[in-house]
């Protein structure tokens, strides 16, 4: 008998499904979950370098400093993204025009991207950086400043793409019977659908605010190259820079520092997490009151156009230039670039996020099945909500918490690319498994059930009927977290030192001033990425086109 | 052999109970309407029955071998949902296919039984169409092929005709039906629409908050039913309730609001308290003092009918009328009539109202009430005061008698 014939028959006995589901779910608490979040119990066990922190009022300003800037930019970042991504997600969703197929594909491109290049090509073209021969725009900009820019622009494709997400599904016909009871087109969008918005609002905010908190990568970068790398800091670049420039993390004071530090971000993301549901749950739009003459004003004539082109004009200057502008590089003189080094860190790279994703697949499928199938169950709900975890925790504190959590198994160095692995499995995973679960819930459950009463045993039903159907949608969510995975500095750089991924090859660069090989790199790395986007793209549409 | 027997079966949801000492006995090749209102527990009581759902406890009996702990592809019970599911990435001749392929047939007869199925639902020429390009109607008969190509001898049908349009549903009643019975299979159907049942069905299980009230044949279901719920659930009933005073000739002597009414015989002792139930289409209205027609006096009307009343609206309804009138003490009256009588009825009439008392159904008062017996919608509540009440309005000795197997007539 053939190995799947082997498996139909095992699916065939609850017992055996039951122990799958369990095994998966062991694995996801052990491996992905735990460890995340293991720093959290250093506070007891090492109560006592903590303490020394906490005593030492230079370290603690420092730390309070760090921990302010984060979430504060990480704050104005997700208002702006709110703002400027609504009228964004409305043209994407409700109109229609000549090249609408570009700017989708432009705006998904910062997520190709990896972080590392964006912070080079923003400080290039926000400031006139030392050592760099490119002209910016030679803008004096604080580093406060300059982080939020860069984080506009990594967390705004997060945005629109969420709320055209909901937007899709709220049915254009409640803003035409608003429409048709009187209400003008503005009155018709802030009372009847911005209040269907919530949702949707909440998972864009979630995940903008959780993307802009672990950003190490560009972040640190960008202090770099404005040469303010040990003066300001944000949580994962304190992180980092204790990590890689202070050195040695036996010091008490390192090993205390990083501790607190972890703890504090760990903990106020989660927080954060809960108390955003709990507030975009509770919140309403205020003002019930309308204003018809203000409603048909702005409803009319050059006020909307207005709002259309600054929308335009926002994503042009403030994401895609900045984004771009590291292809300037293309028209300086070739610089030597050390092939052999970059091939072995793109193997690396490779490496990590292909068997980061070939991991999160085979585990998260039976998870996803199991929450997308029993959405009133318990277990189910807090198996949901325990997926978002390792997405809210800054990876930079992630990574430093797992290593932690294996090195008190004493995994030492030897073990430093698993390590780095298991990392990248863990802030990956939640990509793959909201990917799946989003895809199982849009499968009618009956015809798993028909294929059984139709003589299919269960695993039969699921490799013939469920997987073909949600196949693309896997291989969406595997690319997402490739790329993720794959521009992914903190995470790495916080569990060892010693293995190089690409953007940890190009911080280096970066740190050493050779600016025109870093940005050669970070061009031949876009150019993978875009690769593996165009292959997302291809797959999805040709879904579409099937449904049709 | 009996085909499928459900014993005792239970099942239930946190709080809301699908299935309540459910029992039903099907013979083999019978074709059994279950009819119930929404939330029921229809669908739940099929879907036991195929393996989907597992019971709280009771026995699923297939072919006269205990499948309860059987999984759904050993059952040979295949379901017709009503969303159909037919799987959107096959082809239609793949989707035909599924079933011989998992089964493992030879290829040569695989290939043969879906052409002959694809033939039989007349849609050979859309083998290589996707299901998403097929209509409503296509869609349907695909799903009946595919479920007919796996070689099961029992089909379960989840309201099978629900998505399809007015028309279309009405024609494809009997073609599903006499495909069913040309291939001799049993089949369940369950749907909330009486004149489908009545029409489609051998028998008809009528079930309501997990229990089968009533299994007959549609006329016995029509004209003899359990309780005043089935009286008004298949076909509407003019329901009244008073005080039984007498037995003459052999019938009932119903007293409402000082009115006497006529109705069939019953062992109801004198002074208990009762519910009539007239079918609107055997309740007569007539002009006082008109020419009786010929059929009213071959069915024993009175000339002169038992109340009068006023004529509040008429409804003028393609080949039927259905008049409404307000009777003191009895309430609302429906009555439905032939067309030809639009003309002699207009609101502020008044009418006298009568009926065959042979056609009147009596019943004893339910124990709890009978606003609540009639209820239709979703009912929630402990299983306790659910089974008194669906015991207490069933026969008076508490035994189910369509259960056994003599039932049909």
């Amino acid at each position: 008998m053939s190995l799947m014939g082997r498996l139909d028959e095992l699916s065939a006995s609850f017992r055996v499904r039951r122990a799958w589901l369990a095994f998966a779910v062991v694995v996801f608490i052990a491996v992905i979950v735990v460890p995340a979040v293991f720093v959290v119990t250093k506070v007891f066990t090492d109560w006592d370098l903590v303490q020394g922190i906490l005593d030492d009022p230079a370290s603690m300003s420092v730390i309070e400093g760090a921990v302010w800037n984060s979430f504060s930019i990480a704050f104005i970042v997700t208002i702006i993204d709110i703002v400027v991504g609504l009228p964004m997600a409305w043209i994407m969703v409700r109109r229609d025009f000549k090249g609408k197929r570009w700017l989708d594909t432009l705006l998904d491109m910062p997520l190709a991207f990896p972080t590392a290049v964006l912070g080079i090509s923003v400080v290039m073209f926000w400031g006139a950086p030392e050592g760099i021969s490119i002209p910016g725009l030679g803008l004096d900009l604080s580093p406060y400043m300059m982080l939020v820019l860069l984080h506009i622009i990594f967390t705004y494709p997060y945005m629109v793409r969420s709320l055209s997400g909901i937007l899709e599904q709220i049915d254009v016909n409640y803003e035409t019977a608003a429409m048709t009871l009187g209400a003008s087109k503005w009155t018709a969008v802030r009372t009847i659908t911005l209040p269907l918005f919530r949702a949707g609002m909440a998972t864009g905010f979630i995940l903008c605010f959780a993307r802009s908190l672990s950003e190490t990568g560009g972040t640190y970068i960008a202090l770099t190259m404005m040469g303010v790398q040990s003066s300001f800091f944000t949580g994962p670049t304190f992180i980092s820079w204790l990590k890689s420039d202070v050195g040695s993390t036996d010091s008490p004071e390192v090993m205390g520092s990083m501790i607190l530090i972890s703890v504090i971000m760990i903990v106020l993301a989660l927080i954060l997490l809960v108390v955003v549901k709990w507030i975009i749950r509770r919140f309403r739009i205020p003002f019930d009151k309308v204003w018809p003459v203000l409603g048909r004003k702005v409803s009319r004539g050059p006020l909307p156009k207005a709002k259309d082109f600054l929308t335009i004009a926002f994503l042009v200057v403030i994401v895609l230039l900045p984004s771009f502008y590291i292809f300037m590089y293309l028209t300086q003189p070739a610089a030597s670039i050390d092939y052999g080094t970059l091939m072995s860190s793109i193997g690396t790279s490779f490496l990590v996020a292909g068997v980061a994703v070939v991991v999160d697949v085979i585990l998260g499928v039976p998870l996803s099945l199991y929450i997308a199938r029993n959405r009133n169950g318990k277990l189910a709900n807090i198996l949901d909500g325990l997926v978002n975890v390792p997405l809210i925790i800054p990876t930079t504190a992630l990574g430093f918490s797992l290593a932690l959590f294996w090195g008190s198994f004493g995994a030492g160095d030897s073990l430093a690319l698993l390590l780095v692995i298991l990392g990248h499995i863990s802030f990956t995973y939640p990509l793959v498994v909201r990917n799946l679960i989003g895809a199982i819930e849009e499968v009618n459950p009956e015809c798993e059930e028909v294929a059984m009463t139709l003589g299919a045993k269960p695993f039969q039903a699921f490799r013939r009927i469920l997987m073909p159907i949600i196949k693309s949608s896997v291989i969406a969510g595997g690319i997402l977290a490739f790329t993720r995975s794959l521009g992914e500095t903190g995470a790495t750089l916080s569990i060892s030192s010693s293995v190089n991924t690409v953007p940890i090859y190009i911080t280096r660069l970066v740190e050493a001033g050779d600016y025109t090989e870093a940005a050669m790199c970070s061009i031949i790395l876009i150019a993978v990425c875009f690769v593996l986007m165009m292959a997302v793209r291809a797959l999805t549409h040709r879904r579409q086109g099937r449904d049709a | 052999m009996p085909e499928i027997v459900l014993e005792d079966l239970c099942k239930s949801f946190g709080d809301s109970v699908a299935a309540d000492h459910l029992n039903l006995r099907i013979e083999d090749g019978e074709y059994v309407c279950i009819l119930g209102p929404t939330g029921a527990g229809k669908t739940t009581c099929m879907r036991m029955i195929c393996g989907l759902t597992r019971p709280d406890s009771g026995k699923v009996i297939l072919g006269g071998r205990d499948a309860t702990n059987d999984s759904p592809d050993l059952r040979n019970a295949t379901m017709l949902s009503q969303t159909y599911a037919l799987f959107p990435h096959l082809t239609v001749y793949n989707n035909v296919m599924f079933a011989p392929k998992t089964k493992g047939w030879p290829e040569a007869d695989s290939k043969q039984i879906v052409r002959s199925m694809l033939h039989m639902v007349h849609l050979d020429q859309k083998a290589d169409w996707m299901p998403g390009e097929l209509s409503g109607g296509q869609q349907q008969r695909i799903a009946l092929a595919r479920a007919l190509a796996s070689g099961s001898k029992i089909l379960l049908l989840d309201e099978p005709l629900r998505a399809l349009d007015a028309r279309l549903r009405i024609d494809l009643r009997k073609e599903l039906r006499s495909l069913a019975k040309e291939m001799g299979l049993t089949c369940i159907h369950v749907t909330h629409d009486q004149d489908e049942a009545l029409e489609m069905a051998d028998r008809i299980a009528i079930i309501r908050r997990g229990r089968i009230i009533q299994f007959g044949t549609p006329r016995e279901v029509f004209d003899d039913p359990a309780t005043p719920f089935v009286a008004n659930f298949v076909g509407r009933s003019n329901i009244m309730t008073g005080t039984v005073v007498g037995h003459p000739d052999g019938l009932t002597e119903v007293e409402v609001a000082g009115i006497r009414l006529p109705a069939r015989a019953s062992d109801l002792p004198v002074g208990s308290e009762a519910v009539v139930a007239v079918k609107i289409g055997f309740t007569k209205l007539t002009k006082p003092g008109a020419e009786p027609d010929e059929e009213d006096e071959a069915e024993d009307i009175p000339a002169r009918g038992y109340a009068r009343g006023r004529v509040e609206r008429v409804l003028y309804e393609g080949a039927t009328i259905t008049v409404e009138a307000t009777v003191e003490g009895l309430g609302l009256i429906s009555a439905k009539l032939p067309n030809r009588k639009y003309e002699e009825f207009a609101a502020g009439d008044t009418v006298e109202v009568s009926w065959p008392a042979a056609k009147a159904n009596v019943f004893p008062m339910p124990d709890c009430g009978l606003e609540e017996e009639m209820r239709l919608d979703r009912w929630r509540g402990s299983s306790s005061t659910g089974s008194r009440c669906a015991s207490a309005t069933s026969t008076p000795s508490g035994t189910y008698p369509w259960t056994s197997a003599t039932a049909s007539t």
